[in-house]
């Protein structure tokens, strides 16, 4: 499954580097964080030196709901400041229109755009009226798409939806009936998730409904899935039928969350992790690598990537200093990119297997380092992996009653 | 509403221009269908008695009556759809007649020799490997048809289904319930068709939030199909004993897998009868391109 890069505040050198690696095979770009002009070259310069990437384009539209958001560059975009502090009344038949025109017009602006990806608003439930607006953003870019634009390259169909929304299975089947038989290509994905937590612990029952989700859209309905701002439990996705995924180098391009938009206060400078494949984690490199490495265990916790040699040369502790935001981001992306491929080419099927195989031995692996007395903080795991089984579990029960 | 009580005479009369007329049918309760020559070629003739009660209590936006309505549509849906697998118009649109000094309307169609289902079931049985995959792709065709106007026939069923003797193909009949989801006044007519193969959806129709579109034809397709295959319908059990029951059955019942009753029948093809028997539209197909492909790799034994 190839793996995007969630674009967003300071990007710098690393998706040229990504793609040149391999480890990503494209990228979602974020008006938020760059002015129009230069997004326009960035893409340009993309295409003239990845001939193959995808370039996508999320217009952030839901940002339009936010009052006084912190939405730094996204005024200077028509669509977006033409339609600032938009209430619910504000979504009529006429203004969706206009909404959806104006940014679908910017997007057809940007030559390198690989597709058209539709402006939408973010709902907490299936039945709340904002689903309802969302799907009527949604059928108005169809109809925009087919007779204006006509379908001068694929569009995607853009939802964010509540993590919690996918607790509602009855609400998430009418959902779904609703939007499956749309002549699109496929859908952007975004799952809002609840700020206050930690990215890789869903609630189980909607993580494991989200997983339905997906599978129905892109297994059985044969539509391109790509899932934003995703991160370890992308392999999951990717064996339920996701076709791509997409992460980025900050928390809050790992993880969507509108408190993203909200005016909020300073943010402390994160604690420096590295991207375990073998433990499906981030973990710290002080002191939870360190103490992995002080117990002669370090290999069996590291990724096998080109920038392992790092810690692995200095020792965790002292190698922290050289593992930039850029290195850990490069890391990341060919770990997780790493484990989505090792699932890729499998019959559906197995990939299922191959993926609930991966989550219990990283149980495991976590279980023999409790064992020796090294504590991982609780944002680290391994919570999140009996999440995961569970909701694969899940995900299993709704299926076997097709 | 009552079958006319016409004979072949009394047609006679009404219809100067059409010759060797024969009782062909009596059709749902509401039709009766004679077969007659037009210009030397033989026609079905369908006669109704309007609903004048109904007319006479709706506003006058809506006077045509239902039965008249109806028989607009089906003979409008009849013109618009072009598919070798749907009954095609005849020669005479819907027109008024009195016969014994009683209102009806008639209006013609194709006559199309052969055999419908449920009769090719009572005395043939089940239908041959190759020639499910054929129905399949055939009524599949013509449901594309109809929903190529937005429309749903809402009525899919073996009784509804022609076997053409000239060539085998199959010819969806009676579009006299179809749905057109452009024409709010059609909710007047409610959920109508034949319990035993309403979709889940169908039975839910006044639910705002339930989804009616070409995937509840598919829904009944593959209960033709199933029984097609099998020999029994996949909502009727030995203890069933009502449509009620069966209706239930239709909303939460498992069907048995259909290759566990016919040995020989691929298990390609099981499994897209069984998808089309999904309780939920979006667990079917999405493009009715997608089941005719799915179909025509079934019948050169892909899965």
């Amino acid at each position: 499954m190839p793996l995007l890069a969630q674009s967003g505040y300071g990007r710098a050198e690393k998706i040229q580097k990504g793609l040149k690696s391999g480890c990503i095979k494209g990228v979602i770009l974020s008006p938020r964080d760059e002015e129009p002009a230069k997004l326009k070259d960035f893409s340009a310069e993309l295409r003239e030196t990845y001939n193959d990437a995808l370039i996508l384009f999320d217009p952030q539209f839901y940002a339009t709901t936010v009052l006084c958001p912190r939405d730094q560059n996204l005024p200077s975009y028509d669509y977006y400041n033409n339609n600032k502090g938009l209430s619910r009344t504000k979504f009529t038949p006429q203004g969706i229109q206009r909404y959806v025109s104006e940014a679908l017009a910017f997007q057809n602006s940007v030559q390198e755009l690989s597709y058209y990806i539709s402006p939408t608003v973010i709902f907490e439930d299936f039945r709340d009226s904002w689903s309802q607006i969302s799907l009527g953003l949604a059928e108005q870019a169809i109809e925009h798409w087919s007779k204006d634009l006509s379908r001068n390259k694929p569009l995607l169909c853009s939802l964010a939806i509540s993590e919690f929304a996918f607790r509602n299975r009855e609400g998430l089947d009418e959902f779904l009936d609703a939007i499956s038989a749309w002549d699109v290509n496929g859908f952007y994905l975004l799952i809002n998730r609840n700020s206050t937590s930690s990215n890789a612990i869903f609630d189980s029952t909607a993580l494991g409904n989200i997983l339905y989700f997906i599978h129905v859209l892109s297994r059985i309905n044969n539509y391109e899935v790509f899932c934003g701002y995703s991160d370890w439990h992308s392999f999951i996705l990717e064996a339920v039928g996701a076709s791509h995924t997409a992460c980025g180098w900050f928390q809050n391009l790992k993880n969507f969350s509108m408190s993203r938009f909200l005016p909020a206060g300073r943010a402390r400078q994160p604690r420096k992790r590295y991207s375990s494949g073998p433990l499906l984690s981030s973990i710290l490199i002080n002191p939870e690598l360190e103490a992995v490495y002080s117990i002669g265990s370090l290999p069996t916790a590291l990724s096998g990537t080109s920038h392992d040699s790092i810690l692995v040369n200095h020792g965790p502790a002292a190698g922290e200093q050289f593992w930039s935001g850029e290195v850990a981001c490069l890391s990341h992306w060919e770990t997780i990119s790493s484990i989505a491929s090792s699932l890729s080419g499998q019959p559906a099927s197995k990939q299922l297997e191959l993926a609930t195989n991966k989550i219990n031995m990283a149980k495991t692996l976590f279980r023999s380092f409790q064992q020796r007395e090294i504590i991982f903080d609780p944002s680290t795991g391994p919570n999140h992996l009996d999440i995961w089984l569970q909701a694969i579990q899940n995900f299993k029960n709704s299926i076997s009653s097709f | 509403m009552v079958i006319p009580d016409l004979s072949a005479e009394d047609i006679k009369t009404a219809m100067s221009d059409a010759t060797d007329i024969e009782l062909l049918s009596r059709e749902g309760g509401q039709k009766i269908v004679f077969t007659g020559l037009i210009e030397n070629k033989k026609w079905a003739l369908k006669f109704m008695r309007p609903n004048l009660s109904s007319s006479a209590d709706q506003s006058v936006e809506d006077s045509v009556d239902d039965v008249t309505a109806r028989a607009q549509r089906e003979v409008e849906t009849m013109q618009q759809c072009q598919s070798p697998f749907l009954v095609r118009p005849g020669p005479i649109g819907i027109k008024s007649v009195y016969i014994k000094g009683e209102p009806y309307i008639f209006f013609t169609e194709e006559f199309i020799p052969g055999i419908d289902l449920k009769n090719y079931k009572k005395k043939t049985g089940v239908l041959p490997i190759p020639e499910i995959t054929k129905l399949g792709i055939h009524i599949s065709e013509a449901i594309s048809s109809i929903w190529n106007w937005a429309k749903i026939h809402r009525d899919v069923k073996p009784g509804n289904i022609m076997r053409k003797d000239s060539n085998g193909d199959f010819i969806l009949l009676d579009m006299g319930l179809v749905f057109d989801l452009n024409d709010a006044s059609l909710s007047l007519f409610g959920p109508v068709g034949t319990p035993i193969y309403f979709s889940p959806e169908q039975m839910d129709f006044n639910h705002r939030r339930t989804v009616l579109d070409f995937r509840s034809d598919l829904f009944s397709l593959g209960i033709v199909l199933y029984e097609m295959a099998t020999g029994q319908h996949p909502f009727i059990n030995k203890g069933t004993t009502s449509s009620f029951e069966v209706v239930n059955n239709i909303r939460t019942m498992a069907p048995e897998n259909p290759c566990l009753i016919r040995k020989d029948l691929p298990q390609g093809l099981g499994d897209i009868i069984i998808r089309l028997l999904a309780k939920r539209p979006a667990l079917r197909f999405r493009q009715i391109g997608l089941l005719i492909e799915a179909l025509t790799k079934a019948s050169v034994g892909g899965k």
